[in-house]
């Protein structure tokens, strides 16, 4: 492998695609759909109390991630078997470009064209930027993850376009397993959350079940309350003690969350919430996604539940799941995944494009 | 480059043998192509010949038998293999997107020619192949016969000391093949090891110096085509007379078997040219008014249907 080989296959690949295809068209469009949902979000989200940059960041980075997802696949899902149907693949093989020379350059020109989308959207995250609410530092780590997933998504095709004989299995290949990635992963952890479902008993810091009986008001013979004798809870009624109650542990199947794309890039970077808690910050898909996976990680921590919920002269301590979840990132693990997924099949679509070739599979051409 | 000196130059091939699951594409080729020399590879569609070409390009493995091409394996050692190789395969296609001079500069920069030296190989080879006034067409535009040379300048792009050609001559109109013959015996003359496998037996017998006939995966033997061998192997030749009747009497007087073919010609079989000359004279000499005396085929077509006369 060297870098001029793959630079040589990458300019080639770039080349072929830049004019048999009208790139400046699509990229066109893309532009003007990125910008479509920009301006219709910043309309439909431009909360005068809230900042409004949180949300149209959250939108545009789902946005590109989503369509990129569409359109990527198309990049590599169909690059080798196709070279191979058009009998241009094996003129390659031939010269001393290695197989890694070939996969990468391939890898690479994809890549750099999903990057050509990415930096098209640019413009609205500045805009994001420019409205508030995101920081410049997250809008840049969520850049960086998303060219990566893009990365991975590139890879799979690749895998699987060196996998099948048909251009067109492997594309619809590609797009199961994205959807098994998308779709799958939430699909499973919601299917397999009553695997994990349990009545324990958990101890519980609160106004315990038996204080409302035997502080009910009595009546007097007409019915009336008679004052005085209904007391109401106070922080000082809370005392720690065990209930019994469903519970839901979802730190053993949290690890699917992550596998999801979307879940990787929405806890890169989400936006930071609002400081005054009270208006509320809009439409943030990225940190609600971003908080619930967290929460799923956190799970079941069996430690004291911060119940106490009274009108009392202290403030309630912060619940040890919740205080948990801030520290609990996801993203780290899913994106490890990814990466080791995407240089998993890097490696097999490399396997599978060495030669000379000992063993040919079933219905696959050399030339 | 060629390997002045080096050991074992051309191509060695011994018992090789290749399958594709059940399938047995290659039962046992034996064949040696010499530098200097054009070896022609022919035999019936589905022989084998393809999948031994693409055996010594390199791009697959024999479950049996030994390949050395110019001393190197291609099994073990590719890359050395490939540097001295120019393969162009049978039905190949090209990057339709780029132009002719973009498809052989990308071919150079995969064989690591520094970019000056690319430029002024590839004005070189678009001038052998005459192709030098459709440099900047695109691939996609050109005939089948255009991509075709084009196909034969990219298999010369490294400067191959083995040449390996499928079927170069399909799509050729008659120029082009005639020109292909020439590139071919001057590609030769420079002492490289030429192996070209074809099923226009007439072109071959013209270019090749020797024919190696496969038939079902076996090479069924190896045809010199010399000038000494020509003129000894049995051919047929068609005869055509003003005086039919005096023709066939000479004939059966001389036992010479006949038989009529269309247009009241007669053919005849006569082992090498020396006795077919002979026979001519005699039949002048008998008075038999001869107005056509002419090979009906050269002799490795007769080698090649004998060879694989039990095709089914």
């Amino acid at each position: 492998m060297s870098w001029h080989g793959v630079t040589t296959v990458a300019r080639l690949e770039l080349r072929q695609r830049a004019r048999a295809s009208k790139w400046v068209v699509v990229l066109g469009i893309w532009f003007a759909v990125v910008a479509l949902v920009s301006v219709l979000s910043y309309l439909a989200l431009n909360d005068p109390d809230a900042r409004s940059g949180a949300a149209m960041y959250d939108v545009v980075i789902f946005f590109v991630l989503g369509l990129g997802m569409l359109i990527v696949p198309s990049l590599t899902a169909t690059s080798i078997n196709g070279d191979r149907e058009h009998g241009v693949l094996a003129t390659l093989q031939t010269t001393l470009l290695t197989s890694a020379d070939i996969v990468l350059g391939k890898l690479l020109a994809a890549w750099a064209i999903s990057g050509a989308f990415l930096v098209t959207a640019l413009p609205f995250l500045a805009w994001a930027w420019v409205e508030g609410g995101v920081s410049v530092g997250r809008i840049i780590l969520s850049v960086l993850v998303l060219m990566l997933v893009l990365a991975v998504v590139c890879a799979l095709g690749l895998m699987f376009s060196s996998l099948t004989a048909r251009p067109v299995g492997s594309a619809v290949l590609t797009y199961l397993a994205l959807g098994a990635l998308v779709f799958g992963t939430v699909i499973g952890f919601g299917l397999s959350a009553f695997l994990v479902n349990d009545r324990e008993t958990v101890r519980v810091f609160g106004v315990p079940d038996d204080f409302y009986n035997q502080n009910q008001p009595t009546y007097d013979a007409n019915g009336n309350p008679v004052p005085g004798t209904e007391r109401v809870a106070t922080r000082a009624d809370c005392v720690e003690h065990d209930q019994v109650r469903d519970v839901t542990h979802t730190e053993r199947i949290w690890w699917m969350l992550p596998l999801n794309p979307f879940v990787v890039v929405a806890d890169a970077a989400p936006s930071e919430p609002p400081r005054n808690v009270d208006t509320g910050a809009g439409f943030t898909p990225m940190r609600w996604i971003s908080e619930g996976s967290r929460v799923a990680r956190v799970g079941e921590t069996g430690g004291v539940r911060q119940e106490c919920w009274v009108e009392g002269p202290a403030d309630a301590p912060l619940d040890p799941t919740e205080a948990a979840a801030k520290g609990a990132a996801v993203w780290p693990f899913g994106l490890a995944f990814l990466l080791l997924a995407g240089g998993g099949a890097t490696a097999i679509a490399n396997r599978r494009l060495r030669t000379p070739i000992r063993r040919l599979p079933n219905g696959t051409r050399i030339a | 480059m060629l390997t002045e000196g080096a050991p074992a130059r051309g191509i060695e091939v011994a018992g090789v043998r290749r399958a594709f699951g059940d399938v047995l594409a290659v039962d046992d080729i034996s064949l040696t192509a010499r530098p200097g020399e054009v070896t022609a590879l022919i035999g019936p569609n589905g022989s084998g010949k393809t999948t031994l070409l693409l055996m010594l390009a390199s791009l697959l493995v024999p479950d049996r038998g030994t390949i050395s091409i110019d001393g190197h394996d291609p099994a073990t050692a590719p890359s050395e293999v490939r540097a001295r190789i120019g393969w162009m395969p049978d039905g190949f296609g090209t990057w339709d997107a780029l132009t002719v001079r973009e498809v052989l500069e990308t071919i150079a920069a995969a064989y690591r020619i520094p970019a000056p030296q690319a430029r002024a190989r590839v004005d070189e080879l678009l001038h052998t192949v005459h192709l030098a006034d459709l440099a900047d067409r695109r691939a996609r535009v050109l005939s089948r016969g255009q991509k075709q040379r084009l196909g034969l300048a990219r298999a010369l792009v490294n400067d191959p000391s083995v040449l390996l050609l499928d079927e170069p001559a399909s799509g050729l109109d008659p120029r082009s093949r005639i020109e292909l013959r020439d590139i071919l015996r001057s590609l030769a003359a420079q002492g490289r090891t030429v192996l070209v496998s074809s099923h226009i037996l007439t072109e071959l017998q013209e270019v090749a110096d020797r024919a190696v006939i496969v038939a079902r995966g076996r090479s069924i033997e190896t045809q010199e085509l010399d000038g000494e061998s020509v003129g000894t192997a049995l051919a047929g030749w068609r005869i055509d007379t003003l005086d039919p009747e005096r023709l066939v009497e000479f004939l059966t007087h001389h036992h010479v078997p006949a038989q009529h073919v269309h247009g009241g010609m007669l053919e005849v079989e006569v082992a090498g040219e020396e006795n077919a000359a002979r026979l001519l004279t005699d039949l002048i000499g008998a008075g038999v008014r001869v107005t056509a005396f002419t090979p009906t085929r050269g002799a490795l077509e007769s080698a090649y249907l004998a060879a694989t006369e039990d095709r089914q």
